[in-house]
Formats: C-alpha cells, sequence, structure tokens
C-alpha cells in the first residue's frame, strides 16, 4: 500500500533544508505560478522541481504522479478546450447557423489556457509533496511556528497527516471484514455511492471513537495551554544559503521572462 | 499517597453509576493489580485516580479522593496532575499522536526538561527499557498492535511520574512480550513508583503485584494479596507449545481433509511472511494456531478464504483452489470472524446486520436464517437493537453469527477472546464447541495460552512464516 503524503525519512539536500526555508520556497513557487501565464517559466519552475528531486532521491516519488498528473491534466484540457472560446479555431465541433459566423470549436485559446492550467497544478502539486514527503512533520510544525500560527491548529494539522495512513489501514481492514460477508462492491455511481456504507460507517464510527482518549492523552501530556511545541529549534545551513541564490534565480528568471521579453 | 473514601460516580449520559462507594487506600510504592468482568468499572476506576473525573469529564461525582494528602479536585487540572501521574489507556492506537515513536516519548517532557540534551536522553534510556530501540523512527502505522502497547507505555513511562496507571497495557501482547513488561513494572515499582495496573491475564502477577482488587458492578468485590484471591494457578505464562506433555499430533483415520496447504509462500514487500507452510486439515477438527506477534498465523487464514493470494503453493479449501476462486465463492465454506468486532458492524439494527451477508449470498430464507442464527450465539430478542449499543461480547457474538448465516463448514476466527473478559471468551469457546458437535471445522488463531489448551483439540505452532510444531492437545474439550 502506497502511503499518501507521508515523510520519507533521508538525508538528501532537500530533507536537511531548514523547514522554514522549504516553507518559503514552496510559497514563492505557487504563487509565482499563479502570477505567470509565460509557458516557458512555468516549464522553468518545472525543471527546477524536478532537479531538486533528482538530487534527492525522490524521482521516483514524482513518477508514481506522472499518471495522476497526465489525468487531471487531460481533464482540464478538455474542459477548457470545450468551454473557452478565443484565438484562432482550430476544429469546429459544431457548425453556426449562420455561415458568416465561426461555428464553436475547439480554439487555440482554449487549448492553451488549458494546458497553462495543467502545468499550473503540476508545479503547486509537485512543490506540495516534496515539501511533505522532505520535511519530518515535527519539523513541519516548527516551520508553521515559525509563521506564528497558533498552537491548537498546528496540532489539528499533525493529527490529520498522522492519521491519514491509519485510516487507509482501517479501510482497508474493514473493507476486508466486509469481503468476508459477500460484500460485493456495486456496479455503475450508484452502485458505488451505495457500496459505500458498509466501509464508511464503520471507519467513521471508529474514528470518533478514538477521540476522547486522544484527547485526554493530549491532556496528560499537558499540552492544554501550551504556548510552544518541542521538538527542534530551527538551525540555518549552507543549503539553506543555496536555497536563498534559488530563490533570488527564480524571482529573476520571472522578471526576465515577464518584464523584459514581452 | 492516593486514598478514596465512599467514592461513587455516574456519567454524564449514564444511568446507573460506574462507581459505587468506592473506599480504597494505596501507599507509595506499591503495585496493585485490578481486575473483574468487562464493564466492572475498572476503567472508570484508573480515570478517577488519574483525576480525569475530577477535570474532564464531567458527571456526577461523590465522595472523597485526595492525591499526596491534597484532593484531586484542588489540583489545578490535568496540567499540574500530570507531574504526579500518567496513565496508559486502552486504546494504544488513540495514544499516539505525532508521526515517529521518537517524537511520541518527546513530547511529554518539554515541560519537564530545560535541555534538548536531557530530553534526547531520557528518550533513549525508555526505549531501551521498553525494548523499541529498533523503532525509533516508525511512524505510529507501521507499527503493529503490539508495538504500539510498548511505545504507548514507553511515553508514559518516559515521564517519570510517581504514579503510573496502566489499563489493560498487554491485551495485544503475546506471552513473552507480557513478561517483559511485568519486569519492567518490578523495576519501577523497586525504584519507588506507584503501580496501578487493570489487567484480565493474572498469572504472570503473582509474586509482583502486592495486593489484588477485584471489582464487579461498580463496586470493590475482593480485596487482597494474589495468593489470598487466587491460591490456583490462573491459566499458563508460558508458551503452550514448549510443553512436554503434547503429543504429536496423527491425522484422524476416517475423517475426510477439508483444507490441503502444500509449500505456502507469501511475502509482503521485502518480508516473508510465510515461508512454506504445508499443513493438513480435517473435517470437524477444534483447532487453535499459536505463535508469537508476527509469526504469520493471521497471513496463513487470510488465505483460506481468498482475502491474500498465495506467491506460491498449492492451498485447496473445500475442493476449491483458494489460489484462484472468487472470494464470494471461497466464503461461503470458509467464514472469517474478524478480531474486533466494530470493524464490520455498520446496520442500523442486529437483524439488517445479518441480513446483509444474506443478501450477499442471495439467501432464499433469510429471516428464518436470522432467528436460528441469533438463538444459536445466544442474541435472541435483540433483532432491532442498534448494534453498537451491544457490550463487547455481544458485538463479537453478533460478528459470529453474521458469519455463521452464512452456513460456512469452516469457522476461523482471529483472536476472538482480545477485550472479553474471562466469563465471555469461555462463552464464545462453548459457543465454538456447539458448532464443532454440529459438524463446523474451527480453526482460531490466538495468543490466549489458556483457552486453547482448555478447548482445542488439535495445536499448531508457528514461528517466523513456518509451522514449527504440530500438536494433539489431550487436555481440550474436545480430545
Amino acid at each position: 500500500m502506497s502511503e499518501i503524503l507521508q515523510y520519507i525519512p533521508g538525508k538528501s539536500p532537500l530533507h536537511s533544508l531548514n523547514p522554514v526555508t522549504k516553507l518559503l520556497l514552496v510559497i514563492l513557487i505557487v504563487a509565482l505560478c499563479v502570477l505567470s501565464s509565460h509557458i516557458t517559466f512555468l516549464c522553468f519552475l518545472i525543471a527546477v522541481l524536478v532537479i531538486g528531486a533528482f538530487f534527492s532521491g525522490l524521482i521516483n516519488e514524482l513518477k508514481n504522479q506522472v499518471h495522476f498528473l497526465l489525468l487531471l491534466s487531460f481533464f482540464l484540457v478538455l474542459l477548457t478546450s470545450l468551454t473557452v472560446q478565443e484565438g484562432e479555431v482550430l476544429f469546429t465541433i459544431l457548425p453556426s447557423h449562420n455561415p458568416s459566423e465561426a461555428g464553436y470549436g475547439i480554439t487555440m485559446g482554449g487549448l492553451m489556457f488549458g494546458v497553462l492550467l495543467s502545468l499550473r497544478f503540476v508545479v503547486m502539486i509537485t512543490a506540495f509533496q516534496l515539501f511533505v514527503v522532505t520535511t519530518k512533520p515535527s519539523d513541519l510544525v516548527t516551520g508553521l511556528l515559525a509563521f506564528r500560527l497558533p498552537v491548537d491548529y498546528i496540532l489539528m494539522l499533525l493529527i490529520a497527516l498522522r492519521f491519514i495512513p491509519s485510516l487507509q489501514l482501517e479501510a482497508k481492514r474493514i473493507h476486508e471484514a466486509q469481503l468476508c460477508r459477500g460484500y460485493n462492491p456495486g456496479t455503475g455511481i450508484s452502485g458505488k455511492i451505495m457500496s459505500m456504507k458498509p466501509i464508511m460507517i464503520p471507519l467513521v464510527a471508529n474514528s470518533l471513537a478514538k477521540t476522547q482518549v486522544l484527547g485526554l492523552t493530549l491532556d496528560m501530556r499537558g499540552y492544554r495551554a501550551r504556548k510552544k511545541l518541542p521538538f527542534h529549534r530551527l538551525v540555518f545551513s549552507i543549503g539553506d544559503a543555496i536555497s536563498a541564490i534559488l530563490l533570488i534565480v527564480i524571482l529573476l528568471t520571472f522578471a526576465l521572462l515577464h518584464f523584459i521579453f514581452i | 499517597m492516593i486514598l478514596g473514601s465512599s467514592l461513587s460516580y455516574t456519567y454524564p449520559v449514564g444511568t446507573r453509576p460506574a462507581l459505587r462507594e468506592i473506599t480504597l487506600s494505596i501507599d507509595s510504592g506499591e503495585l496493585v493489580l485490578i481486575t473483574g468482568p468487562t464493564a466492572a468499572g475498572k476503567t472508570t476506576l484508573c480515570y478517577a485516580l488519574s483525576g480525569i473525573l475530577h477535570h474532564e469529564l464531567g458527571g456526577t461525582l461523590s465522595g472523597f479522593l485526595s492525591l499526596k494528602n491534597k484532593p484531586i479536585g484542588d489540583y489545578s487540572g490535568i496540567a499540574e496532575l500530570n507531574r504526579h501521574i500518567s496513565m496508559v489507556f486502552d486504546d494504544a492506537d488513540a495514544q499516539l499522536i505525532f508521526t515517529s515513536v521518537e517524537e511520541e516519548l518527546a513530547s511529554g517532557l518539554e515541560t519537564r526538561m530545560d535541555s534538548k540534551q536531557e530530553i534526547e536522553d531520557r528518550v533513549k534510556e525508555v526505549m531501551e527499557i521498553c525494548g523499541i530501540s529498533h523503532l525509533k523512527e516508525r511512524p505510529p502505522y507501521a507499527l503493529s498492535g503490539g508495538q504500539k502497547q510498548r511505545v504507548a507505555l514507553a511515553a508514559a513511562l518516559a515521564m517519570d511520574t510517581e504514579v503510573i496507571i496502566l489499563d489493560e497495557p498487554t491485551s495485544e501482547l503475546d506471552v513473552m512480550a507480557t513478561g517483559r513488561i511485568i519486569e519492567i513494572l518490578q523495576d519501577l515499582k523497586s525504584k519507588g513508583k506507584t503501580i496501578i495496573i487493570v489487567d484480565h491475564s493474572l498469572e504472570g502477577y503473582r509474586n509482583v503485584a502486592d495486593r489484588v482488587i477485584v471489582m464487579g458492578e461498580g463496586m470493590i468485590k475482593q480485596e487482597g494479596t494474589f495468593d489470598e484471591i487466587y491460591p490456583e494457578q490462573q491459566g499458563l505464562m508460558r508458551a503452550l507449545y514448549t510443553d512436554p506433555d503434547l503429543i504429536p499430533y496423527q491425522h484422524p483415520e476416517n475423517s475426510s481433509e477439508i483444507v490441503k496447504i502444500d509449500s505456502l509462500f507469501k511475502k509482503y514487500g521485502d518480508i516473508e511472511a510465510l515461508s512454506g507452510v504445508s499443513l493438513t486439515l480435517y473435517e470437524g477438527e477444534f483447532i487453535a494456531i499459536l505463535g508469537e506477534n508476527g509469526s504469520g498465523k493471521t497471513t496463513l487464514v487470510k488465505h483460506l478464504n481468498g482475502l491474500l493470494r498465495p506467491d506460491r503453493g498449492l492451498i485447496t479449501v473445500c475442493s476449491l483452489d483458494a489460489a484462484t476462486v472468487p472470494v464470494i465463492e471461497l466464503v461461503k465454506e470458509t467464514g472469517l470472524v474478524f478480531q474486533n468486532p466494530d470493524t464490520m458492524l455498520f446496520a442500523d439494527s442486529v437483524r439488517e446486520e445479518i441480513l446483509f451477508g444474506l443478501e450477499n449470498i442471495g439467501d432464499e430464507n433469510p429471516y428464518q436464517t436470522i432467528s436460528h442464527v441469533l438463538s444459536l450465539v445466544g442474541l435472541s430478542g435483540t433483532e432491532t437493537t442498534y448494534p453498537r449499543h451491544l457490550s463487547r461480547g455481544e458485538r463479537q457474538r453478533l460478528a459470529v453469527a453474521c458469519i455463521l448465516a452464512l452456513k460456512p463448514r469452516i469457522i476461523i476466527l482471529d483472536e476472538p477472546t482480545t477485550g472479553l473478559d474471562e466469563k465471555e471468551s469461555d462463552r464464545m469457546m462453548e459457543l465454538m464447541l456447539n458448532l464443532q458437535k454440529s459438524g463446523h471445522t474451527i480453526i482460531m488463531v490466538t495468543h490466549n495460552m489458556r483457552i486453547a489448551e482448555q478447548y482445542a483439540g488439535r495445536i499448531i505452532a508457528m514461528e517466523n512464516g513456518r509451522v514449527i510444531g504440530d500438536y494433539h492437545n489431550l487436555r481440550g474439550h474436545t480430545s
């Protein structure tokens, strides 16, 4: 079973970066990819991320996502090509009743907008994924604390991340238990939805049953009214300095592409 | 250390008191074992002693309870009490909050220790004591049930409090691991810690517990030294298959084969879970499969109804090839009851719960089957009850009924007595004996040596994915 969004232990350059640096990089990359509508720049960002993943030995993690990203891109391009009518018509789907007007068709503008959206999603998802899998959850917390987020919310995020794989396992166990009773997931959309009940109800009920002990444990360990969390202090290293340079390079490229070579 | 008098408590949603007129005194450095049937108020008593009732849960509380001569209610809340008391709850998984074992142990130390070095040293020390150093970087989901229990225990021990309260800390541990936990507790006791422990498996505490408190219906029913209360041995504290009295298994002459397994191999990633298991099981047998945690017992039985498929090897169940036949066909022959009934209960009533399986296999006369299986498991009259309102023992029997309704020839039980007290465990086993008499083949995976010795006719021992012993059990009811 593959675990979603879980930390992968390692000692790669990305792992050793300070969580705050990584968080800043992610925020910057996400912000720039939203701001920019320059396909070359987005490709440049993807290249940066892929190179980062390559040097951190995480290229396989990215490969596992390719299938999902392609599917997502396909639907985005399909959606925009059908809805956005802009620029040169590549081919017509519905001819217009008035011969002097262009019909309804796939346009260059729609197609390009789809590609642009897809690239943005690829950048955002990849950046977030690389950040989460290379950052120990406790470091993630330290990073978020540096941004002055309240402890309660950070704990909430931490616990949510911790329980994702547990829920996956529990769902698998429940699925097996129902198979033993001849459970047969239905076909078609309505069948699929109806057949969720035997899995979802035990899953939710069992999770809710854990909340009391979870809360009491937090209390017993003294988390009530705590202003800070334990774990590591922030240490900046040579890697963080290199990241600062990388940050400048990304910004420069952004500026070059957007303000000089327009 | 702890003094309570006439302590009574009713939960906010409860109608009957969970604790009635509890009067007790626990001295510093004492190890007290609390036992009793399910719903006797053991967990509630633990909550009371740790201050949770006074400070967290609400409900109606009367009587007096003090810690170190100061009423528990006068402490400024759990935040102050946790400097004196730590508690291990019975649900190990829900107690692991952080994403690695190391962080879990460090989490309670920050308010107690100043330097990072001090915290690291303490974490290292506790991991060594509890034998979990090799799990240091593991996230909770990659731990087994037994490992989770040891981590939860370690997290409580790390805080180095004077009082340690443990609610069923060994329920998922095998004989060896339980023995190790008891050694740790003995060591802590010799260092002057006060230990209060709730447990069902008792024998290990002989000569360790200073006192035993037997609870029932929210009251203290009996109190005394271990030898006073249990003069006779309570279950076994050794692995049954090391017993020289067992005689090697020989296949019965006039029974027909029901399961045949030949050189079965199964890998999970790089870990070999089954390495060459060969076994023949005969119709009408009552078999217990024993082994330490992680020996491959559950993996083996999941092959019998197609939940897992072998990497290599042959497996035939009721003349069906269990490596290829669809699960839906196999479940009509082999019914597997999971360890925790809550993994399957989802319907709004007991009747609908059983009906689910019957509709899946297309039973012609479902309502008759339902009342038949309910009477078999002793749950007649509960047809309209909401399944999750039943007690743990009743839910376990309902889970058996759901499987029985499919009329399988083989019934497999995975750890059928976890979470059940002795009385409920015996009741479950009596039910299995009756089913065996009516022609079913019973296979149970367990680490409860007492029920294996008392009920199973054949004992199969597993270790590291291999069968290391196959015996007749002459002491079992069935032989």
